[in-house]
């Protein structure tokens, strides 16, 4: 097949009919930045509706199998849906740990009967799902996990400590990382569970951020009975599925969003009757430059994903690309606000979701692996650089110095 | 060529070190930040060592000092993040001294020394944000000059006695008045801050008598403003001196003592360059602020010199606290840690009179015209 950058018809095809659907059951997106949500409580269930209007219509889980609820499509017809969905005032937030993250890793994973539990609700939008992975001591280093789980008949009993849980105040199931095996290698010794969030000797305590909102939490586990039925992945063989997780994370934060464009910026300079200065030019023309050159990773990453099984180091340039640009991006628009710039909240008019998405960057450039890790990585998998020798990586876990 | 503090500053410096490391520790920063928003224990200790008349004249008991040992005290406040009007009271203060009549400087600036006045500066417009271009209006009238018009984010508004507003006739030339906050016809609406100091937007529909009008009769308004511009911009590049250096101390100390992967997060040269990077700019931001305020106190043309400073406050201050806020990871996102108050005052010191491209702009077109 010759190289087309592009929709070749059958995708516009896709796309219209996409688009002529949106059209009739969401309003346009105004440009104030609707992806900002003040009101979590709000946001959620908002979020919830839309993603039952998605089921209803056969439009949730394009690209997942028809047997989980899926609609059976391609990941590119996934994308066309998501950059068509983001023209539009739609909230899907919510569902970013639960169909970015849970769904291909239960399906990579699970076994039938989780498979054919959890997989049709998530689509539906019944049930919510947050990540407990981080916690104190493993950021970076998640591969650290301390939080003990222990057999005890047809079960486990958990103790620990998760933190930094995106919207687990809302969760109904986690999907969690435990210390099984402490006298095994660290990476060698984590079993992946599914959690029901209702079961007692979970406590949700949420965080509040600069944005004024408590979007993550920290997550207390006493005793918590979890069935062997909920492992993922066989016991101790965790750190596998985690990476699934992770490398399904990276793909939402970097290429699962909107189509690249910095219009609204512009439109933003230009309302400021700022869009005549050079050195603003100067600066909104790199902002169009990242912006483009998104688009274009975005384009081979899914070709990638539609081509091959295993998608290569370009996850991490997207991933860390995005991150970069979001954040300078930010940068311009501060510039651009003016004195509203110094304004939060409602007073701040227009210039409110630029700073709440300044203030909101660190989720971007610290979850699903920093920048740095991110680095590392393409060093390693993109340069084909050695991994940096590491004292910790064959020791028994319980024998390491704790941070 | 002596770029060391004299042993005079260095007392200064120290003075003010000792005072806000003192009163503003982190604990009473939580306390003021949930109670009204300004440490006035912390201001009349300011006013009790005499830094609240540094840079006033001796004959309204003044320290007669100049803008660089008001940079000295401005980079310690900084690094505390205390909550006092300093910037906008010694700004405005120094701006009656030097243009105002006898009346208005005998009227505002020996309170202003004692802790009882405190001045509020509107210098920020609507809109594009140029200082030199006043979004409130002047007309004469008979013994004054009438504004109308709002300004917006003025820090301390809510708790100020006076407020110097620039403001701007229909020929173009431009008045400095300094307005009573208690006078019927001001507005003055709270708003919720970047950095959660006390800002409040104000209307003006007030008019100002003549003994007020601190420039702007004689033609000299527009010198003024320029005068007045070029001294708050050296004071936010003072701030922003030590928001640089409070935040990269925190960051420091986090580096090294946090671990992951078995070492210190400072073992990592992708963190330790990065925080080395962060001291660089730092030092660029202190030595193009020292040098800018002390051409100005000098009396010679400093105008390249400021923007120059305020380049590296803007686009170096604002990246500094990026990263130190990034080098925290997760820990540093929720605000019961104390590193985002650095992160908030830095971005809004880079946009509060102009973001780096304005200011580049203006240093551009005055290196290249020439
Ligand atoms: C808004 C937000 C939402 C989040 N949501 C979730 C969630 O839902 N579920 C969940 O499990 N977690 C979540 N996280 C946690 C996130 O995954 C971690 O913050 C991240 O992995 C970094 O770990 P850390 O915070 O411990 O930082 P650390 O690991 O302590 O890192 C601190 C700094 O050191 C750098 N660093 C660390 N190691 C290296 C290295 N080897 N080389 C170079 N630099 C290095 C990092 O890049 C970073 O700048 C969230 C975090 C944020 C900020």
């Amino acid at each position: 097949m010759s190289m087309h950058i592009g929709d070749s018809p059958e995708e516009a095809a896709f796309r219209a009919e996409v688009r002529a659907w949106l059209s009739q059951h969401a309003a346009p997106r105004s440009d104030d930045g609707g992806n900002w949500h003040d009101d979590l409580h709000a946001h959620s269930i908002a979020c919830k509706k839309w993603q039952r209007v998605l089921f209803n219509n056969g439009w949730a889980g394009i690209s997942w199998p028809k047997q989980f609820g899926g609609r059976g499509g391609s990941h590119l017809q996934e994308s066309i849906f998501n950059e068509e969905q983001a023209k539009f005032e739609t909230h899907t937030g919510l569902f970013a740990v639960s169909l970015g993250m849970v769904g291909p890793t239960l399906m990579a994973h699970g076994t039938p009967e989780q498979q054919e539990v959890f997989l049709p609700k998530m689509l539906s939008g019944e049930h919510v799902w947050c990540q407990l992975f981080s916690e104190p001591n493993a950021g970076s280093d998640l591969a650290n996990v301390a939080t003990r789980a222990i057999e005890d008949g047809d079960d486990f009993i958990v103790n620990g400590q998760k933190v930094w849980t995106s919207m687990g105040q809302f969760a109904d199931y986690g999907i969690l990382l435990t210390r099984t095996e402490p006298d095994a290698p660290k990476h060698k010794g984590i079993t992946y569970f599914i959690v029901d969030m209702k079961t007692p000797g979970i406590e949700v305590r949420p965080l509040v951020q600069m944005t004024g909102v408590a979007h993550f939490n920290e997550v207390f586990l006493t005793d918590v009975r979890i069935p062997k039925a909920n492992i993922v992945g066989g016991l101790h063989g965790g750190w596998a599925v985690a990476n699934t997780t992770l490398t399904s994370e990276r793909g939402f934060i970097g290429g699962g969003s909107s189509s690249w464009s910095v219009d609204e910026l512009i439109d933003f300079a230009r309302e400021r009757g700022l869009d005549k200065d050079p050195v603003v030019r100067g600066k909104l023309a790199e902002c169009y430059a990242r912006a483009q050159t998104l688009t274009y990773l975005g384009y081979r990453l899914r070709t990638a994903a539609s081509n091959r099984t295993m998608p290569g180091p370009e996850m991490f340039v997207m991933k860390l690309a995005y991150a970069q640009h979001w954040s300078r991006t930010m940068d311009v628009a501060m510039e651009i606000a003016g004195a509203h710039g110094m304004i939060s909240g409602d007073a701040a008019g227009d210039a409110m979701h630029w700073q709440h998405n300044l203030l909101g960057q660190f989720a971007i450039r610290l979850g699903g692996g920093t920048n740095e890790v991110q680095q590392n990585i393409i060093g390693e998998r993109g340069l084909g650089l050695p991994r940096e020798p590491s004292v910790d990586r064959d020791q028994p876990w319980r024998s390491l110095a704790k941070g | 060529m002596n770029f060391d503090l004299s042993d005079e500053q260095q007392v200064i410096s120290d003075l003010a070190a000792q005072i806000f490391s003192g009163q503003s520790t982190v604990e009473r920063v939580i306390e003021v930040e949930s109670g009204d928003g300004f440490d006035r224990t912390l201001w009349n200790e300011l006013a009790k060592a005499g830094l609240l008349g540094l840079c006033l004249p001796e004959e309204h008991s003044g320290l007669n000092m100049n803008m660089v040992e008001l940079a000295l005290v401005l980079e310690q406040q900084g690094k505390t993040v205390a909550s006092v009007p300093l910037w906008s009271t010694s700004i405005g203060s120094m701006a009656v001294a030097e243009y105002g009549s006898k009346d208005v400087r005998s009227s505002l600036l020996p309170a202003v020394v004692e802790g009882k006045n405190v001045v509020a500066l509107a210098l920020a417009n609507y809109g594009a944000n140029d200082v030199m271009n006043p979004s409130v209006t002047a007309t004469d009238t008979d013994g004054g000059v009438k504004l109308s018009g709002g300004k917006p984010a003025v820090s301390f508004a809510q708790h100020a006695s006076h407020v110097l507003v620039s403001a701007k006739r229909a020929d173009d030339s431009i008045v400095l008045a300094l307005v009573d906050l208690k006078a019927p016809g001001v507005t003055i609406t709270p708003v919720e801050a970047s950095n959660r100091q006390p800002t409040a937007n104000i209307e003006f529909d007030v008019t100002v008598p003549a003994t007020h009008i601190v420039a702007g009769l004689e033609g000299n308004g527009r010198e003024a403003l320029r005068w007045v511009h070029e001294h708050a911009l050296v004071g936010l590049c003072a701030l922003q001196l030590g928001i640089s250096q409070g935040a990269i101390g925190i960051m420091s100390d986090h580096v090294k003592t946090r671990t992951q992967f078995n070492k210190p997060l400072s073992a990592q040269q992708a963190v330790a360059v990065r925080a080395a990077d962060q001291f660089v700019t730092t030092e660029a931001i202190r030595v193009t602020t020292l040098n800018a305020a002390w051409r100005m106190s000098e009396g010679f043309d400093a105008r390249q010199d400021v923007l120059v400073a305020m380049y590296w406050a803007t686009e170096g201050g604002h990246s500094i606290v990026i990263a130190c806020q990034h080098l925290h990871g997760g820990i540093g996102a929720d605000i019961s840690y104390p590193v985002h108050r650095y992160f908030l005052w830095g971005i809004q010191i880079s946009t509060e009179l102009g973001g780096a491209s304005q200011h580049l702009s203006r240093l551009g077109k005055l290196i290249a015209s020439r």
